[in-house]
């Protein structure tokens, strides 16, 4: 367990925000943290939505359940945090 | 006794490159601090610059211009102005003064750098009045707002912005340090002179006078008209330079210089001009849009005086072009989320009228910037503000310092642009800005921004209240909305009179 800060970039919002996260967080634990700093304050929310994350410039997002220890992300390496395709 | 005419005796009288005979040339000018290139001495006095002034003439002319801003000042001391100025007004000029007003005396010390150390007698000639007339704009933008200091504590920053780490301070000393503190003769005519003055101080000096004048601030619009007469003046010292550099051979580093300086420039005018003029003016007073004097003051002036000179346009011109559409509206909304940081109020100028002036200036601004605007609204409708304030920090770029954003909602530009430098990853705002800092990597590659800042341990506590007193923000001073929320009002009457469904 250590903290880990990230570099986010969530999809329809404007800026980068600054992103503390553990590195046991799951993938889904990482994407509520960010939705914490954007969705309800200048992203609209979208209920029943899934958010997934993806380090930006990847096509693919990584696991739901991957941990951010297994991820290969670095600190304050920029991700993308973006609404499940088929409901964007 | 007949008195010479002035370009009988002009000429003559700064032809001052002597031959030293106690040190050598290299000593009494050296390399790093005139920047000659390597190019003979004797090349440097065909220097010609087109504003020709002796000194008796500059202090009869400057002594009338301060009499005249003085004597506005004077009668318009009882005008109620402060008292009756809407807020939006009154916090384009507290931005205005911390960004600026401190600045100048930096200024002051590149101009003497030029009057010193430049080969070309003539640019040593226009740079010692230049030099006096950024001694006389730091003084008389630091005295100006003085008088409003016992009124609202924000124009205390006129003066303190500089000595804190506020970041949009920590933003426009990075910038200015780079083009005026840390270069050499020829570098500070070329990035402050030429580039930042003659391509941008009339944006924030003389669309900003007039808007000042609409807004009826009539001490304000005389002070910066009459700073701007100076700046026309010692804004072409760095023109001349050119035609030398070019027959010289260096026209790759004149281009570089200019282009560095530019970029930098527009990303600090994106952030405090930009608002002032499409937010925090009132609608009725707004003379053009941000875009608009953009156009006709830089891309028609300034992009026809680079290709005159023989250079050619920055690489990057195609991007800031489409950046002025966007730009400072996310700096714009920025500044207004993270408003504890900073020592003016925000204007939010998001009113239905205001928007509707948006769309007009700026087709597709609902579609965009009002998609984030529409959720604050609801937040505020609804009582929500605590989400109307930020629970962490933007992400600042490693070059100008200032929050990377670019469009959100569905066309969602915004990107980070990160270099890894000697082990070190470093955010950029954009490639430009990137670009900026590979040029001469060594000039910047030591510096924190206040985001590293933070993840070093530097700003304790690690939360709003320590971030704030890390930036020197004192109770009272912290922004908060011009208009304390009571634009929102229009939506919630507009919500009301909305027959039901």
């Amino acid at each position: 367990m250590a903290l880990f800060p990230l570099t986010c970039n969530f999809q329809g919002d404007f800026v980068l925000q600054l992103l503390p996260v553990d590195t046991e967080f799951t993938m889904d634990q990482v994407a509520a943290a960010a939705a914490y700093h954007s969705v309800g304050r200048r992203v609209a929310p979208r209920p029943g939505a899934i958010l997934r994350v993806r380090p930006q410039g990847a096509e693919a997002p990584f696991p739901r359940t991957m941990k951010v220890v297994e991820s290969g992300l670095l600190p304050m390496q920029c991700i993308e945090v973006i609404w499940e395709p088929s409901q964007a | 006794m007949a008195i010479l005419e002035r370009m009988d005796w002009y000429d003559l009288a700064r032809t001052t490159n002597w031959t030293p005979k106690y040190v050598s040339e290299s000593e009494l000018f050296p390399a790093e601090l005139s920047g000659d290139m390597g190019i003979p001495m004797a090349e440097w006095e065909s220097y010609d610059e087109p504003y020709k002034q002796t000194y008796p003439e500059y202090v009869k002319i400057q002594r009338e211009k301060d009499a005249g801003a003085y004597s506005v000042k004077a009668a318009l001391e009882r005008s109620k102005m402060f008292e009756n100025a809407d807020p939006g007004w009154l916090s384009v000029i507290k931005a205005h003064y911390g960004a600026i007003a401190r600045a100048e005396y930096a200024a002051a010390s590149a101009e003497a750098r030029m009057a010193r150390f430049a080969k070309a007698p003539g640019q040593r000639n226009m740079a010692t009045l230049g030099m006096m007339d950024e001694i006389r704009h730091g003084q008389i933008q630091l005295y100006f707002p003085h008088e409003y200091v016992s009124k609202d504590r924000q124009f205390d920053w006129a003066f303190k912005a500089y000595d804190t780490n506020e970041w949009g301070a920590i933003a426009a000393r990075h910038m200015f340090d780079n083009m005026m503190n840390a270069r050499d003769a020829v570098g500070i005519g070329l990035m402050l002179t030429f580039a930042f003055e003659t391509g941008f101080t009339n944006m924030q000096f003389l669309g900003l006078a007039a808007d000042a004048a609409e807004a009826g601030d009539w001490t304000f619009s005389s002070l910066i008209s009459s700073v701007q007469t100076d700046e026309s003046r010692h804004a072409q010292i760095g023109g001349p330079l050119i035609p030398i550099l070019l027959a010289h051979g260096k026209k790759a580093e004149a281009q570089r210089m200019v282009d560095i300086a530019f970029w930098r420039s527009w990303k600090l005018f994106s952030v405090l001009t930009g608002p002032m003029m499409d937010y925090y003016t009132p609608l009725a007073h707004r003379k053009q849009s941000f875009k608009e004097f953009m156009k006709e003051w830089i891309i028609d002036q300034f992009e026809r005086a680079i290709l005159d000179l023989g250079l050619e346009r920055p690489w990057y011109w195609e991007q800031f072009i489409a950046e002025l559409d966007y730009q400072h509206h996310g700096m714009h909304l920025g500044v207004w989320y993270w408003r504890p940081t900073v020592w003016w109020n925000p204007a939010a100028g998001v009113g239905p009228e205001e928007r509707a002036w948006l769309e007009e200036k700026y087709p597709g601004w609902n579609d965009t910037w009002g998609k984030c605007w529409d959720v604050i609204i609801d937040n505020l409708l609804a009582g929500k503000r605590e989400l109307t304030y930020p629970e962490t920090l933007p992400i600042v770029c490693n070059m100008c310092q200032l929050p990377i954003n670019a469009t959100p909602g569905e066309v969602w530009k915004v990107r980070d642009h990160a270099l890894e430098h000697k082990g070190r990853w470093y955010h950029f705002c954009s490639e430009p800005c990137k670009w900026c800092f590979e040029q001469e990597p060594e000039r910047y590659e030591g510096h924190l921004s206040l985001i590293d800042r933070f993840l070093a341990g530097m700003i304790q506590p690690m939360d709003l209240g320590g971030g704030l007193k890390y930036m020197g923000l004192a109770p009272g001073e912290i922004g908060d909305d011009a208009h304390g929320y009571a634009w929102v009002e229009a939506y919630r009457n507009r919500a009301a009179a909305k027959p039901a469904a």
